[in-house]
């Protein structure tokens, strides 16, 4: 194709002026890509913690009072209920004593809470504990160990794995026992929290109100924390810095727009004469204005391939740092955020080279062969 | 055959401080193989007068045949046809393309028309204007004026065109140069195509069979130099 050998010889000849304009679009390119790529990535790591818990609601007292045993088996009437009973607390590990979270729990609730990375998990009436795996690193413990915790010993039978911070309970340093053992080490009553579980996500409204209305009649006993709120706030949030971030990729593409403008308007007028020689010696309008849309094209498409694939890898080095995990990355819809990248980069181009090849393309062959 | 036939040609220029009439009611006939001076003083419609017959620019009044086709009225894009077809042009500044090496500036016209083995040709009409072979893969800044002028030759003859049209060919050559293009236009002439130069040099003119003579936009005398 002439037009396109002509494009790329017309780039080629003033080079440092096409690289300038192709350095806009990468610019514009890369932001797009790398912040589209990250917003998704948050939105993907949010998304499976909600799949994961945004069926949970946690009841926590209203004042100092923990929740009675009473006011528990009214909330278990309503979904399925694990009461939890937590106190900080001074424990030796392998020698070292270090302050640590204790959750007494119903043994059969332990599993449907936490996994475990390794050993059992404590059965009914259990006078053993797990560790969590933060503590279990930390302290260099196994399985079959013991740990020392008010005047008790009690034997480590499992280590939990990893789990992060949550909403409900944070268990990477923290010692679980079965209620019985919390009972006998702190003879405390009631619960610190409960938390609840329903069928259905689309349920966790319902149960909320329900639960409220049972216990919170007379005064306010309890207060409902529904995870999927918070988890939605969140994800709004990000939703919103998301889009912040794809709004200056796209200032900074329209900026690059602009320059391939002032590029190709500078090139129309300076090839005039050239366009006029072209036009005399049979080149049709459609000629000319193929040779500056090439142009433009092949401007928009080597900047945004260098765009995409540079935003690629500045999502990658963000991911990681931020994320701590590239997997979203090559998650279909992260991917798409390169080819968005590329599109919008050409769309850009193209559409700038528009108007001045339209003008090019217009000129009258005898005025532009006057031209000098 | 007339291979230009213009009949009561008029061409006004619309300017802002009035109108400007570049050819005033003129008729000329040209035969195929006719070898042709346009001399005249400046402004007097000589550059006009080659650009209606080069179809790159039209006429107010009165009507135009190239190779026996009416042009009057026709489109942008049935006049660039013609202009690639039938009508070979060169400028007194050579106006080469430049990012195009010699032999490509050859084949551009043949490629726009869609000319099978146009490199081939191309490489042909390189040494038929006389030209070294190794300059073809030269960029035009790499050649002298002269051979940028043959290689414009060239250019123009690559589409077997009916008529060549040379506005001040020699007019910015030294007059050595000028001689040897002149001779590569006569030789090209006594080949058979109908050559009309627009000059303001005597000697240029002597070599051509007939002169017009433009006055004002008028055509002065027919006058035949031998
Ligand atoms: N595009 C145009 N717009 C306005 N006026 C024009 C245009 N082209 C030519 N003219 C005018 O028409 C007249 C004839 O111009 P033309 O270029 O044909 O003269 P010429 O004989 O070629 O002159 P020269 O020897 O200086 O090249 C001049 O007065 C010129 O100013
Ligand atoms: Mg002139």
């Amino acid at each position: 194709m002439i037009f396109f050998e002509f494009a790329k010889r017309n780039l080629a000849r003033h080079k440092f002026r096409s690289v300038l304009a192709i350095l806009g679009i990468v610019i514009g390119v890369l932001a797009i890509t790398a912040l589209g790529i990250l917003g998704n990535s948050v939105q993907l790591a949010v998304s499976e913690q909600l799949c994961m818990i945004g069926n949970e609601l946690v009841v926590y007292p209203y004042g100092e009072e923990a929740i009675s045993e009473d006011n528990f088996k009214k909330i278990e009437k309503v979904a399925e209920a694990i009461p939890v009973q937590s106190i900080g607390d001074k424990a030796t590990l392998n020698g070292e004593s270090t302050f640590v979270m204790v959750y007494g729990m119903r043994s059969e609730d332990i599993p449907k809470l936490l996994e475990k990375e390794a050993g059992q998990f404590l059965k009914h009436g259990s006078l053993n504990c797990m560790v969590g795996s933060r503590l279990a690193d930390n302290y260099e413990l196994r399985v079959g160990e013991r740990a020392a915790l008010q005047s008790q010993k009690p034997r480590i039978v499992g280590i939990l794995a990893e789990r992060g911070v949550g909403f409900d309970i944070s268990p990477d340093n923290a010692i679980i026992v079965s209620d019985k053992m919390f009972d006998l080490m702190y003879n405390t009553t009631g619960y610190n929290s409960v938390i609840v579980k329903v069928e259905k996500i689309e349920d966790v409204e319902e149960a909320r109100e329900e639960i409220e209305a049972r216990l919170n009649k007379k005064e306010e006993v309890v207060m409902v924390m529904e995870l999927k709120m918070i988890v939605e706030g969140i994800k709004g949030l990000f939703n919103t810095i998301s889009i912040f971030l794809l709004g200056i990729g796209a200032i900074s593409l329209v900026v690059a727009g602009v320059s391939i403008l002032n590029v190709m308007m500078m090139s129309t007028v300076e090839r005039t004469k050239e366009i006029g020689v072209m036009r005399a010696i049979g080149t049709s309008k459609r000629g000319i204005l193929r040779m500056f849309l090439f142009e433009s094209l092949i401007l928009g498409a080597i900047g945004g391939v260098i765009g995409a694939i540079s935003g690629f890898g500045a999502g990658f080095l963000v991911d990681v740092l931020i994320l701590h995990e590239a997997s979203y990355l090559f998650a279909p819809s992260s991917i798409l955020y390169v080819f968005v990248g590329i599109a919008f980069g050409v769309g850009t181009s193209v559409l700038s080279g528009l108007y001045p090849a339209w003008r090019a393309s217009k000129l009258k062959p005898i005025e532009a062969l006057r031209h000098e | 055959m007339n291979v230009v036939e213009l009949v009561e040609v008029t061409k006004v220029y619309e300017l802002p401080r009035g109108s400007v009439k570049a050819l005033d009611n003129v008729t000329a006939s040209i035969e195929a193989g006719e070898f042709i001076s346009v001399m005249g003083p400046s402004g007097s419609g000589k550059t006009t007068f080659l650009n209606i017959i080069g179809c790159l620019d039209t006429p107010t009044e009165g009507t135009v045949d190239i190779g026996g086709e009416n042009i009057n009225g026709l489109d942008d894009e049935a006049l660039t046809k013609i202009r690639r077809d039938k009508i070979g042009f060169v400028f007194q500044q050579f106006n080469l393309i430049a990012t195009l090496t010699a032999l490509e500036n050859i084949e551009y016209p043949m490629i726009l028309k869609g000319v099978n083995g146009h490199e081939e040709k191309s490489k042909e009409l390189v040494s038929s204007v006389g030209l070294d072979e190794e300059l073809g893969e030269n960029k035009p800044n790499e050649l002298s004026g002269g051979e940028q002028q043959r290689v414009a030759i060239a250019r123009a003859l690559a589409n077997d065109p009916d008529i060549i049209l040379a506005d001040e060919p020699t007019g910015n050559l030294d007059s050595k140069t000028s001689k040897d293009i002149m001779q590569l236009l006569k030789d090209t002439n006594e080949r058979g195509k109908t050559i009309i130069i627009v000059t303001h040099d005597p000697q240029v003119a002597s070599y051509t069979k007939r002169t017009f003579r433009l006055v004002d936009g008028r055509i002065d005398s027919d006058g035949v130099f031998l």
